[in-house]
C-alpha cells in the first residue's frame, strides 16, 4: 500500500499562483508559524506552499472542528496559527468557535475558499458557500472577502494584525473571483 | 471500578510540571479540586483531543495530558485518528468512560452496547492502548505512560455519578488562558 507523504497531497509549490503565495507569506509575516488545515481543492496549491516553508508547521486535520481545538491548543502553548478551510467546512466549526475560541479569546486568522459564487458548478457549494458571512456575523466574528490579487498581502497582515492584537478570530474569505472558478472534475 | 476522584487525583501527583487539559463536564469538575495554573479547562464538548493536540504541537518537550469522557471523545472521533497518526508522541490520552452522559441523565454512550475505546485508539495509531478497571492498574499504566516516550491512551472505567462540585474555581476564561501561557515563561 502507497502511503502519501505530502500533507497537500499531489499539489506542488513551485506551480502554485501568486495569490497562494502571498497569502502564506501574508500569515507567515504576521507571525503566523502554523497552518491548520482540511485540505481542500481550492487551498491545495497553498498548502503545498506552506509544507515547503521550513518556518511553518502544516497539520492536516479530518473535520474543521478540531481545527479550532489545535489552534487553541497551539496559542496555549504559545505559538500563533491559522485555519484554512473551505466554505462548507466553516459550517462544521461554529459551536467550537462559540463556545471555545470565542469565549476564551483564542486568536487566529480563519482562511475560507468561497464556493458557490462565480462559476460553481457543484449544487451541494451553493447553500454553505453563501451563508458564510452570515455564519460568522452571527458569531460577532469579523471578516473580509478579498477578490483581487494586490488586495491579498495588505489585507491578509491587515485581518491578522487585528485579530492578534484585539485576541479573537477573524474570517479572510477568498472569492473565487481570486482563486479561479471551480472546473468540474476538480473537486 | 475507578473513582474518577482518586484517579484524577493520581493524575495531577504524576503529572509534575506537564500540561493537563480536561474536559467540560465531570473531568473538569473533578480536575478542578487539583487546580494549577497549567491546567487548562476546555468549555467545549468533545474539543479537549483537539486542545490537547495543539499544546503537544507547540510544546514537544513537554508530556500533555487530556482528561477526557467517552461521551466527549465519541464527538470528536476523528480527532483520535488524528492525534495517533499526525506525528505528535507527547500526548496521554485519559479517557474516564462510564459508559454514561452522565450530566444529562445517564443516557449510555456506545461503549454501554460494546464499542471499545481503547481498540479504537489502538486501530487509530496510538502505540499504547490500554482499559483499566482499578486505581492500582490506572496508577501502573499512567507512571508508565508519564515516563514513555510514545502515544499512550488509557481507557479507566469509573463508577457512574456526578463530581462532587465543592467550590467553583471563580477561574475567567481568559485569565485561565493567560495563566497557562504564562506558566510557560
Amino acid at each position: 500500500m502507497a502511503l502519501v507523504s505530502s500533507a497537500a497531497g499531489r499539489y506542488s509549490a513551485d506551480a502554485a499562483p501568486p495569490w497562494a503565495r502571498d497569502l502564506i507569506a501574508a500569515l507567515k509575516a504576521s507571525g503566523v508559524t502554523n497552518i491548520v488545515t482540511v485540505p481542500d481543492s481550492v487551498f491545495g496549491p497553498a498548502l503545498a506552499v506552506a509544507e515547503a516553508d521550513p518556518d511553518i508547521r502544516l497539520t492536516a486535520v479530518n473535520r474543521e472542528e478540531e481545527a479550532v481545538g489545535v489552534l487553541c491548543g497551539l496559542y496555549l502553548g504559545g505559538q500563533r496559527g491559522a485555519m484554512v478551510i473551505q466554505s462548507s467546512g466553516l459550517g462544521n466549526t461554529l459551536n467550537a468557535l462559540g463556545s471555545l475560541a470565542l469565549v476564551g479569546r483564542f486568536p487566529f486568522p480563519i482562511v475560507v475558499a468561497l464556493r458557490g459564487e462565480l462559476g460553481e458548478w457543484n449544487p451541494a457549494q451553493f447553500s454553505m458557500g453563501r451563508a458564510v458571512p452570515g455564519c460568522l456575523d452571527a458569531l460577532r466574528i469579523r471578516h473580509h472577502t478579498i477578490s483581487h490579487l494586490e488586495d491579498v498581502t495588505p489585507v491578509v497582515q491587515g485581518a491578522a494584525t487585528t485579530c492578534f492584537h484585539m485576541e479573537e478570530p477573524i474570517g479572510i474569505l477568498l472569492s473565487a473571483q481570486l482563486t479561479g472558478s471551480r472546473v468540474r472534475g476538480e473537486g | 471500578m475507578i473513582d474518577r476522584r482518586e484517579a484524577t487525583k493520581v493524575v495531577v501527583e504524576l503529572a509534575g510540571d506537564n500540561p493537563i487539559v480536561g474536559s467540560i463536564g465531570n473531568p473538569n469538575t473533578d480536575l478542578g479540586a487539583f487546580d494549577r495554573p497549567r491546567n487548562y479547562y476546555v468549555s467545549a464538548m468533545g474539543m479537549a483531543s483537539s486542545v490537547g493536540l495543539g499544546v503537544a504541537i507547540a510544546r514537544p518537550n513537554q508530556r500533555v495530558i487530556v482528561l477526557d469522557g467517552d461521551g466527549a471523545i465519541f464527538m470528536n472521533l476523528s480527532s483520535l485518528a488524528t492525534e495517533g497518526t499526525v506525528g505528535v508522541r507527547n500526548l496521554v490520552h485519559v479517557i474516564w468512560d462510564n459508559s454514561r452522559l452522565e450530566i444529562t441523565g445517564g443516557q449510555p454512550t456506545p461503549t454501554a452496547r460494546g464499542a471499545d475505546l481503547a481498540g479504537i485508539a489502538k486501530a487509530s495509531g496510538f502505540a499504547n492502548a490500554v482499559t483499566v478497571e482499578t486505581l492500582e492498574d490506572f496508577r501502573a499504566a499512567f507512571a508508565r505512560a508519564m515516563s514513555g516516550s510514545d502515544l499512550w491512551a488509557i481507557v479507566a472505567r469509573i463508577n457512574p455519578g456526578n463530581a462532587r462540585r465543592e467550590a467553583d474555581l471563580r477561574l475567567g476564561f481568559v485569565q485561565m488562558r493567560d495563566r497557562f501561557v504564562a506558566s510557560f515563561g
